[in-house]
């Protein structure tokens, strides 16, 4: 799925030795993966079209040993705030998908002059009661992230070993549906940010990003048509599309610069 | 002179409102809206009583101020309810709208309301380019060949094609036509340069809205010399000038209703996107660039007793060449629904039968 262009590398940050993928030029675009850990989508290919795309593997996911040291969301994102510096990036936009939605927005929380925008793609930092993350079978899994996964070429989900891996450590961070202590910071994150869902998101409910918007002061809603959990693996050029038109252009995005010329 | 009365469904909340635009469909009150549409028919049915021309409608979304997001619904339902009065719509926002679907409605409105229709047509406000995504640099031109669509499908008896630049059709061919032929009072609403032109070449009406007199007076004067290179005069029922008036008993109370009023801009956007709107949108008056949004409220031009507000529709016909005044007497958003009532009244009584042989 994913572009050679993308290549491998390591920093040493915080005491963990943290891979990441990296394609692309121009301004840095951050990704942090969700629970299920890090994976190229060809979203990632069109984002580094426009940006220096710098996807981490956070620790304790992927191919990274367990990790047992990491407690909180907070510390979680304190890595990776260092992890950023060790690339020698000071400002950069910043992704975080599902979980790793949650992370990005302490790291915003905690290096808000550094972050110059944010984008949050079916975030896990709000949660419907009774949400669950997607569990059972592979056929299970696939259901449950993806609208379709029957239009998929390959279907990825998080092989067993790895998911009994970070298991305990997702347990441990993703805290609880409705985190008062997260969700009071917010209204005072005044960074442009845009948070996307799948209306056919299965795993979070869309209708929770609403709470984004109305705890945040600068923040847009967009819902991807026909998309479930894994939007930009389900959609992966609509995703695109809108995410860097946010990231160029912040809130001004809802000016349309589509043109409608048939024949000149 | 001939009077129009802005209806714009005035919608009262039931608790404050979030100040920018859009303003969320969250803090809609379903009861209120109710309520807005209810007492418009009445308030209407007194304005047909008083002896007004026209009631006309527009084209605004995401707000409570002008609660006619299709204002094709609202002139329809009005047209049912009320037998004499004209029904103007000014207008559908042609750039974002399908400009054959807008023919068939405003021919099919026109019929249904036995050829009371007045249409305007028009780019709309800034804002409004967010409701439907319309790009900010292609807003004029879609307009302007919009309107001529619309124009020539109302028209052209035979079967068309249409090879536009924004629009593209194989196939046009409207049922019903207007019962008004050619076609209904048309009017292009604005005080562009090119808003001028195309009303001069086309031989319809021009709206000027809000601006004083002498700004006004700019974009009327413009549209004559227009019209009269293309070899016609306008008729004074061709300039429709569109205003908000401060009326009451006296010149002191008027003066003191229009201090109670707020000076708040009527679709104020977050200070980012009001930026660079400012950038991308280009707005004029005959030519004379101008910003294309304001930073304070929509000004009032007509203030006074009966005896000062006479005067200045006097001054309006010299100054201004229009032969149709279409009057908000309390500004949209703005007000309770007796004082509206009470200002008609007294337009009604005082100020109407006096202004007719202006």
């Amino acid at each position: 799925m994913s572009d050679a262009a993308f290549r491998e590398g390591y920093v040493e940050a915080d005491g963990f030795r943290i891979r990441y993928l990296e394609g692309g030029q121009g301004v840095p675009l951050v990704h942090l993966h969700g629970a299920g850990g890090p994976r190229l989508t060809p979203a990632h290919d069109l984002l580094a079209r426009h940006f220096r795309v710098v996807a981490f593997e956070m620790p304790g996911f992927g191919l990274s040993p367990e990790n047992s040291r990491t407690q909180s969301m907070p510390e979680l994102a304190s890595t990776m705030t260092q992890a950023v510096s060790k690339l020698g990036v000071d400002a950069f936009n910043l992704m975080g998908t599902s979980f790793g939605g949650k992370t990005a927005l302490w790291l915003a929380l905690q290096a808000t002059e550094r972050v110059l925008a944010l984008v949050l793609e079916a975030p896990a930092a709000i949660r419907q009661e009774g949400a669950e993350p997607p569990s059972g079978s592979p056929e299970e899994m696939a259901r449950r992230l993806y609208a379709h996964p029957e239009r998929l070429a390959t279907i990825h989900v998080p092989e067993p070993l790895t998911r009994a891996k970070t298991q305990p450590l997702v347990q441990r961070l993703r805290g609880p549906h409705r985190d008062a202590d997260l969700e009071s910071r917010l209204e005072e994150l005044a960074t442009p940010t845009l948070v996307l869902f799948g209306t056919l998101d299965a795993v979070i409910a869309p209708a929770m990003g609403r709470v984004y918007k109305e705890l945040m002061p600068n923040c847009h809603l967009v819902f991807v048509y026909d998309a479930g959990h894994a939007i930009s693996t389900d959609r992966p050029e609509a995703f695109s599309e809108v995410v860097v038109d946010f990231l160029e252009r912040h809130e001004a995005f809802v000016i349309s610069r589509t043109a409608t010329v048939i024949n000149p | 002179m001939k009077v129009s009365f802005f209806e714009t469904a005035r919608y009262r909340a039931p608790r404050g409102l979030p100040p920018e635009w859009p303003v969320p469909s969250g803090a809609y009150d379903p009861d209120a809206g109710a309520e807005a549409y209810r007492s418009m028919i009445e308030r209407l049915e007194y304005v047909e009583e008083l002896g007004f021309d026209w009631v006309s409608v527009s084209e605004h979304h995401y707000s409570p101020r002008i609660l006619t997001p299709a204002p094709i619904v609202s002139a329809a339902f009005i047209a049912a309810r009320l037998r004499k009065i004209r029904i103007a719509l000014l207008g559908p926002i042609v750039p974002q709208s399908n400009p054959v679907r807008v023919a068939e409605e405003l021919a099919m409105l026109d019929t249904l309301a036995q050829g009371r229709l007045v249409v305007g047509l028009l780019r709309g406000t800034t804002n409004e380019y967010l409701t439907y995504d319309l790009n900010p640099a292609e807003a004029r031109e879609r307009t302007d060949e919009g309107m001529e669509l619309i124009l020539r499908a109302w028209t052209e008896p035979q079967p068309f094609g249409w090879q536009g630049r924004h629009f593209q059709y194989r196939t046009v061919s409207i049922w019903p036509r207007p019962l008004q032929q050619p076609h209904p009072p048309t009017y292009a609403l604005g005080v562009s340069r090119e808003s001028c032109e195309f009303a001069a070449r086309n031989h319809i009406g021009c709206g000027v809205s809000y601006a004083p007199f002498e700004v006004v007076g700019k974009a009327t004067r413009y549209y004559r010399e227009q019209c009269a290179r293309q070899g016609w005069q306008p008729t004074p029922d061709q300039i429709v000038y569109r205003a908000n008036m401060a009326l009451a008993e006296t010149d002191a109370e008027a003066e003191a209703l229009l201090r109670s009023q707020p000076n708040q801009p009527p679709f104020a956007m977050r200070e980012g996107v009001r930026d660079a709107f400012m950038r991308l949108d280009a707005r004029n008056i005959a030519g004379e660039a101008r910003p294309p949004i304001r930073s304070g409220a929509l000004p009032t031009t007509f203030i006074g007793g009966p005896d000062t507000i006479v005067e200045q529709v006097r001054r309006c016909r010299e100054e201004v060449g229009a032969g149709v005044l279409d009057l908000s007497l309390v500004p949209p958003g703005w007000g309770d629904a007796q004082l509206l009532m009470r200002s008609l009244e007294l337009f009604g009584k005082k100020v109407l039968p006096r202004i007719r042989d202006i």
